[in-house]
């Protein structure tokens, strides 16, 4: 039996309860970046998905899904470099021209080229 | 004030062509991944599909090309930076 009493005993919990928060962030790290967030994030994915195409979980997947799950890093990979592709040319499609600043900072490159040329830089 | 035109012409094609690429590709690689195993083995559809391995093989190999020349990019680059700093010398 415990013989605190009272007030103590609160102290020792609360003791206690701090101890186990500290080991347990200082485990998990408080200030995690976000490399380490991402770096975190695939393993988990990694490790999630080698676990299941080797079968080591000893889940019975039907073939369909085995067949479907294998490929599917690839699968991400590709469907993210469409995506990056598309949104690349859809922002070049619909990108506004301004006439009059092109105009401008083309005269103003010559004005600065002959400047330094002046000055005695070779391009 | 700044006069705000849309895109010229080329830039118009460019763009939409790699939308159409990009969804093109996005299209098939989805069906031949996620699709095709739940389809019938005796469909039609399959006629139009490489085998599996293949889903995984091509893109792997455009990757390594796609690195192969970027490091030939690099190294032409750096081999012309060489060559005029040392005719500069």
């Amino acid at each position: 039996m415990l013989p605190l009493v009272g007030g103590r005993r609160l102290n020792l919990v609360r003791f206690s309860f701090l101890l186990l928060r500290g080991a347990l962030l200082s485990f998990l790290a408080v200030i995690m970046t976000k490399l380490a967030q991402w770096l975190w994030g695939l393993a988990i994915l990694g490790s999630t998905w080698a676990a299941l195409t080797t079968g080591a979980l000893g889940l019975e997947l039907p073939l369909s899904c085995q067949e479907v799950l294998w490929p599917l890093p690839a699968y991400l990979l590709v469907s993210a470099g469409c995506y990056a592709l598309g949104t690349v040319g859809y922002r070049v499609a619909t990108f506004h021209d301004c006439e009059d600043a092109a105009r401008e900072l083309q005269s103003q490159i010559q004005e600065a080229r002959a400047d330094l040329a002046r000055r005695g830089l070779r391009f | 004030m700044l006069l705000v035109a849309p895109a010229t012409g080329t830039d118009q094609v460019v763009g939409l062509g790699l939308v159409a690429v990009s969804l093109i590709i996005f299209t098939y690689y989805t069906a031949w991944v996620i699709l095709l195993p739940f389809i019938d083995s005796q469909h039609v559809i399959h006629k139009y599909f490489l085998p599996r391995a293949y889903a995984v093989a091509i893109p792997m190999a455009a990757g390594l090309l796609l690195l192969l020349f970027v490091g030939l990019f690099i190294t032409y680059v750096m081999l012309k930076s060489e060559r005029v700093t040392k005719k500069t010398q």
